[in-house]
C-alpha cells in the first residue's frame, strides 16, 4: 500500500479536527492526596541524534538480530473500518522482528491517543534510527512523516513480550511519531476515561476505569508541561502532555512510545494455564480509533 | 530462566501461604494457588464476541478465593492494616478484592490506592523510581492457538523485563496480582535484572481487606 500524495494531504488537513475532547480540563482527584509531577530531568541534547538509535534501550544492549516474521495466517482478515493507508498488522519486515499476528482490536473503543494526526513506524529501522536506511540520517526525514503507518509491536528488541515469536521478546508497544518533526509541540491525550495512577521522569501512566481495565503508558514526554499529576482522573480525550525524546536523560527519536497492557489469561508455549498482566498489540485499536477520528465521531463512539 | 530463584522466592510465599490457609483449616486455597487451577479465564479462553474484536471476562468475583484470602488475612495478624493504614480508606472500602501490601513499611508507608473496585492499584515512590502493586480479577482471554512466550513458576508467577524496569505477575486467592518496578535510569540494577522485583514478590504477603472485600467474604462490612 502506497501513501497517496492526496490522502497525505487529506490527513494531515484533517489532522487539527481533533473529534477527542482535547480541552484541558481542571483535572478531578481521585482517592489520594495528589503529588507532583516528577522534576524535569534535564533536556536531552542535541535533539536529532538519539543516543538509542531510537530502540528504547541502552546502547550497551544492541537489539538482536531476529528471524524472518512467521508468515500471515491464510484467512482473510476480518474487514476494518480504517481505510486510511496503513500496512497490516504484524507485518514487520523481514530481519526487523518477529511480530505479532493477531487482528483482535483489543481496545475496540479507545481514543486517537494524539490531538493531531501522527506516524505510527520504526524509530529503529526509519531514517534517523540505528539500523535505518543508509543515508538517511536525519529522524526528520519526510519518509518517516509519510504514511502508510507500520506496525512496530514484536520488532526486534531485547525485552521481553510473551506474544512476539521466536525468544518471547521483542517491542511492547506502539511507537508514533507525532503530526512533525518538534519536540514539546504535539499533545498526548487520554485513549480511555481512568486514572492517573503513576509519573516517572518521562512516564504517564493510565489506567482505565471501565473493565478489563487497560493500562496505557506514555512514554517519552516532557515533564515540565504535563496537564495532569498522579491522582487525577481524566477524561477520554483529556491533554496528558506533550511529546518529547526523553528517554531516562538521555535523547531518543522525538516519538510516543505507547503500551496498551492487560491481565490476560492463555496458555503458555509448554502447555500450561497460565494468566498475567503483559501487553497487547495496539496497532489495530489504534488504526481504529485514528479512523473514527478523521471521520469526525467522538472518542468512544 | 532463573528457576532457582523463582522456587526460593515461592517458597517463601508459599509457607505464608500454607500457613494463612492452614489457620482455617483446609489445603483446597494452597492446592489450587500451587497447582495453577483454574484462575480467571486462564483454563478457558473464551470465543470473542465477534471476530476481530476482544472479548472481556467478566469480573469473576465468585471465583476469589475468599476462604484462602481470610486465612492469609488471619496470618497477617494486623499487619496489613497497620501498613495500609495511610492508604486512602474509602478507595480500600471499595475495593472487592483480597489488597496485597509488601511487608515494608517504608514502602507502605507512602504509598497510594487507585480503585476500580475489581481492579486496584498501588503506587509508591522510592528513590530513583517507583513501585507499583496491582490486583484484579479481570483478565482478557488470549486466543488459544497463540502460546505464551513465557516461564511461569508456582502461582503461576512470571516476570518481565519492561523499557524501564521489572513487571512481575502471580495468582494467589484466584486473583491475578502485579508487582513492579519502574526505574528513572535504564542503567538502575534494581531494573536491569529480576532480583529486586522478585524480592518484593517474596514479601508482598500482608493482606488487606476493606469493607467490600470483607462483606464478600462473609465478615461483615
Amino acid at each position: 500500500m502506497r501513501a497517496s500524495p492526496l490522502l497525505l494531504v487529506a490527513a494531515l488537513a484533517l489532522a487539527p479536527l481533533a473529534a477527542c475532547d482535547d480541552t484541558t480540563k481542571t483535572p478531578a482527584t481521585g482517592g489520594e492526596t495528589p503529588k507532583p509531577p516528577s522534576p524535569e530531568p534535564g533536556p536531552p541534547t542535541p535533539d536529532d541524534s538519539p543516543a538509542d538509535g531510537g530502540a528504547e534501550q541502552p546502547s550497551s544492549e544492541p537489539v538482536p538480530p531476529s528471524p524472518d516474521p512467521a508468515p500471515q495466517p491464510a484467512e482473510p482478515p476480518a474487514p476494518s473500518p480504517a481505510n486510511f493507508d496503513h500496512a497490516p498488522a504484524g507485518a514487520i519486515p523481514a530481519g526487523q522482528g518477529p511480530g505479532y499476528l493477531d487482528r483482535t482490536v483489543w481496545s475496540p473503543k479507545m481514543c486517537w491517543p494524539m490531538q493531531e494526526a501522527g506516524f505510527p513506524n520504526s524509530q529503529v529501522y526509519g531514517p534517523g534510527g540505528g539500523m535505518g536506511p543508509p543515508g538517511k540520517p536525519s529522524q526528520c526525514d519526510t519518509l518517516n512523516y509519510t504514511l502508510p503507518w507500520r506496525d512496530t509491536f514484536c520488532e526486534a528488541r531485547s525485552r521481553a513480550n510473551p506474544l512476539c515469536a521466536g525468544s518471547g521478546n521483542g517491542h511492547q508497544g506502539q511507537d508514533i511519531r507525532p503530526a512533525t518533526c518538534k519536540k514539546n509541540e504535539h499533545w498526548a491525550v487520554a485513549a480511555e476515561a481512568g486514572a492517573i495512577t503513576d509519573i516517572g521522569t518521562y512516564t504517564v501512566t493510565l489506567v482505565a476505569k471501565a473493565p478489563p481495565h487497560y493500562t496505557y503508558r506514555y512514554l517519552h514526554m516532557q515533564m515540565s508541561t504535563l496537564a495532569v499529576k498522579e491522582g487525577d482522573n481524566v477524561a477520554v480525550g483529556q491533554k496528558l502532555g506533550k511529546v518529547s525524546n526523553d528517554f531516562g536523560g538521555t535523547p531518543t527519536t522525538i516519538h510516543l512510545h505507547f503500551e496498551l497492557r492487560a491481565g490476560v489469561s492463555g496458555v503458555t508455549s509448554d502447555g500450561k494455564a497460565v494468566a498475567l498482566h503483559t501487553f497487547l498489540p495496539p496497532y489495530l485499536s489504534l488504526a481504529e480509533a485514528y479512523q473514527r477520528k478523521l471521520d469526525g465521531k467522538a472518542c468512544g463512539s | 530462566m532463573r528457576h532457582g530463584k523463582w522456587w526460593a522466592t515461592a517458597g517463601a510465599v508459599v509457607v505464608t501461604v500454607v500457613a494463612g490457609a492452614t489457620w482455617i483449616s483446609t489445603s483446597r486455597a494452597q492446592t489450587r494457588d500451587a497447582t495453577g487451577a483454574p484462575i480467571p479465564g486462564a483454563a478457558a479462553p473464551r470465543p470473542a464476541i465477534r471476530p476481530g474484536v476482544a472479548a472481556f471476562v467478566a469480573p469473576p468475583r465468585p471465583r476469589v478465593d475468599w476462604q484462602g484470602a481470610v486465612g492469609g488475612l488471619r496470618q497477617s495478624g494486623g499487619l496489613g492494616e497497620n501498613l495500609g493504614g495511610n492508604l486512602n480508606r474509602q478507595q480500600v472500602d471499595i475495593t472487592a478484592v483480597p489488597i496485597l501490601l509488601p511487608t515494608d513499611a517504608k514502602l507502605a508507608g507512602n504509598a497510594r490506592i487507585y480503585s476500580f473496585g475489581d481492579y486496584y492499584t498501588i503506587t509508591a515512590d522510592t528513590a530513583g523510581g517507583g513501585v507499583s502493586f496491582s490486583g484484579t480479577t479481570t483478565t482478557v482471554p488470549m486466543p488459544a492457538t497463540k502460546p505464551l512466550k513465557i516461564d511461569s513458576g508456582p502461582e503461576q508467577l512470571t516476570v518481565q523485563r519492561t523499557v524501564d524496569g521489572q513487571l512481575a505477575s502471580f495468582v494467589r486467592y484466584g486473583v491475578l496480582y502485579t508487582v513492579e518496578i519502574r526505574c528513572d535510569a535504564p542503567s538502575d540494577p534494581r531494573c536491569v535484572d529480576d532480583n529486586y522485583v522478585l524480592g518484593l514478590v517474596g514479601k508482598t504477603t500482608a493482606v488487606v481487606m476493606g469493607k467490600a472485600a470483607r462483606q464478600a467474604a462473609g465478615l461483615g462490612g
